[in-house]
């Protein structure tokens, strides 16, 4: 494990800390862990399940806007947050409660990793974390607040789990600045290491940013209860809104996502995951007709709104967790392909993007499909198509459905006629083929023809298709496997 | 320090939007990129001042060109 330069006191020379240190400080310490889970919960719902004692962790039970949750926080105000084999057995037992609750755990961390003092019995008590973090995956959910350094062995804990924020003096890292630089020579800081700008848009680690610690807290209390309290479909609260206000005129035209994502949920409800990382693709929890669902949609904005690599994976990931814990998905779609590129190759982009077809194909929730303005190619499938078993695909009139674009695709079928017209007659020639070729492949009428398109809808009518889709899907069904952090 | 904003895909390069010197906000629209038959807008990712468009309307980009570099404010 690991040293951070907040935490000295993990100095192999520093003597086991017994004594509290005195009252008062710790009293108006913000990193007093009683406080930290006092702003968690509800107010005057908070029990402690652990002694509050100098293991370095404290556990509570308590309310999340009503609902039973487990949490627990690193005490900072001890060797600034260290983890010992007692204060792991503090989270184990948090876990083992949460688990026979069946409700969510939230961790408040903020620890240097490993207490150095305690050897490899330290190490093997985090390794205890580890293995019951993944044991209760997928069946309840877990969420982490990263509130200040999480090094080491407090970098993997919130990794394991399904959903990580980090507040704005949160950094995560498996090695501190001082090994990096006597080990590689570079000099880097905390922040560029493991702050919110490597982690919001790099590496992935961190699905929510916050400014403050108050909303890192805010907003796992607001998935808390996304999760814990997902509610019934309320068909009757759904209002039908014309959807394609959401979109540009021109279908060549990017344009960001967010607002009919916003639209299409109810109003303020949208909590997205991975905002600034692969933003190609849009993953979102939220509500809609009061119920808990997720929302996955192609960003044109960003790269086209192609699927890659780090798209393909934010997504399967997204997926997994949804079906985890029997969240409904939204999937919608304007997708003009795969990225292509020497670059997505070599980045594993068969590989990566594989896992979103698993995911879907696997995934046991009600998931339906909308196609808002084309889908082409492998990315086609990739988005919950019919064929990977999509509870219901919808297309918007006039939406695209194919393997590739039209001119695109005449271009390949009839290169040697093409060649053989003379250049200034050549636009007709294509135009005229590609009238012919969207007639018999492509086009919406073509895919309910064969049945990857079950119903073209109207943008203003939208809201309540999905949702009479969703209410008449299996509402109990979600899937029976762990959220491995893909 | 100067941030470097790239082409996330090979592209051509269909309109400049803004020259050096020009003060731009995070999100703002830098360069139009014509690519899988998309308009692409590459968004400013910080706010800041354009201290270097390095693409003409006109040119192939690939991934991980320059576009331009934007001093933070």
């Amino acid at each position: 494990m690991t040293t951070t330069e907040n935490a000295p006191a993990l100095a192999p020379t520093a003597p086991p800390a017994q004594a509290r240190p005195p009252k008062l400080p710790r009293d108006i310490d913000p990193r007093n862990p009683n406080k930290r889970l006092e702003a968690f919960f509800d107010e005057g719902t908070v029990e402690l399940i652990s002694a509050d004692d100098d293991s370095g962790m404290l556990a509570a039970v308590g309310c999340v806007d009503g609902v039973h949750t487990v949490a627990f926080c690193s005490d900072a105000t001890i060797m600034g947050g260290a983890m010992g084999h007692e204060g792991c057995k503090v989270v184990v037992r948090a876990y083992e409660r949460a688990l026979a609750d069946e409700v969510p755990i939230v961790g408040l961390w903020h620890s240097g990793g490993a207490r150095l003092a305690e050897g490899v019995l330290s190490l093997h008590a985090v390794g205890l974390i580890f293995n019951i973090m993944t044991q209760a995956s997928g069946k309840v959910p877990q969420i982490s607040v990263v509130l200040g350094p999480a090094a080491g062995g407090a970098a993997y804990g919130p990794a394991l789990t399904d959903v990580v924020i980090l507040g704005p003096e949160g950094r995560i890292f498996v090695t501190g600045p001082d090994v990096v630089r006597s080990v590689t020579g570079e000099d880097v800081d905390m922040l560029r290491l493991g702050g919110p700008e490597p982690h919001g848009r790099r590496s992935g680690v961190v699905h929510v940013l916050a400014d403050s610690e108050a909303q890192a807290i805010g907003e796992a209390r607001r998935l808390v209860a996304l999760l814990g309290d997902q509610g019934n479909l309320d068909e009757s609260a759904i209002a039908d809104v014309d959807l394609s206000e959401q979109m540009p005129e021109s279908k060549k035209r990017a344009y960001d996502v967010h607002p009919f994502v916003a639209t299409l949920l109810d109003e303020g409800s949208m909590l997205e995951l991975h905002q600034r990382w692969a933003p190609n693709i849009v993953t979102a929890l939220g509500r809609f007709g009061r119920r808990t669902v997720g929302v996955i949609a192609n960003n044109p904005l960003r790269l086209g709104g192609c699927l890659d690599s780090p798209s393909a994976e934010k997504a399967a990931r997204f997926v997994r967790m949804c079906d985890a814990y029997g969240v409904p998905l939204l999937v919608v779609v304007d997708v003009p392909g795969y990225l292509p590129g020497v670059g997505q190759e070599w980045d594993g982009v068969v590989r990566r993007g594989a896992k979103l077809l698993h995911a879907f194909s696997e995934a046991q929730v009600p998931r339906v499909t909308l196609v808002t303005r084309k889908a082409y190619g492998g990315a086609y499938i990739a988005m919950n198509a019919r064929s990977l078993g999509a509870t219901r695909v919808f297309a918007w009139p006039g939406a695209e459905v194919a393997v590739m674009g039209a001119v695109a695709a005449i271009r390949i079928l009839h290169r040697r006629n093409i060649a053989a017209v003379a250049a200034d007659l050549r636009p007709i020639v294509e135009a005229e083929l590609a009238a012919e070729h969207e007639r018999i492949a492509g086009g919406v009428d073509r895919a309910i023809e064969i049945g990857v398109v079950d119903e073209v809808v109207e943008p203003s009518r939208t809201r309540s298709a999905l949702a009479t889709a969703l209410a008449a899907a299996d509402k109990g069904a979600r899937g029976h496997h762990g959220n491995i952090p893909l | 320090m100067a941030y470097e904003v790239h082409a996330e895909l090979v592209a051509n390069v269909l309109h400049v939007l803004v020259e050096a010197g020009d003060t731009v906000a995070e999100g703002d629209t830098l360069v139009l990129l014509e690519s899988m038959k998309m308009e692409i807008p590459v968004p400013a990712e910080v706010s800041g001042t354009v201290a270097e468009v390095a693409v003409n309307e006109g040119d192939v980009v690939t991934e991980g060109d320059l576009i331009a570099q934007i001093t933070e404010t």
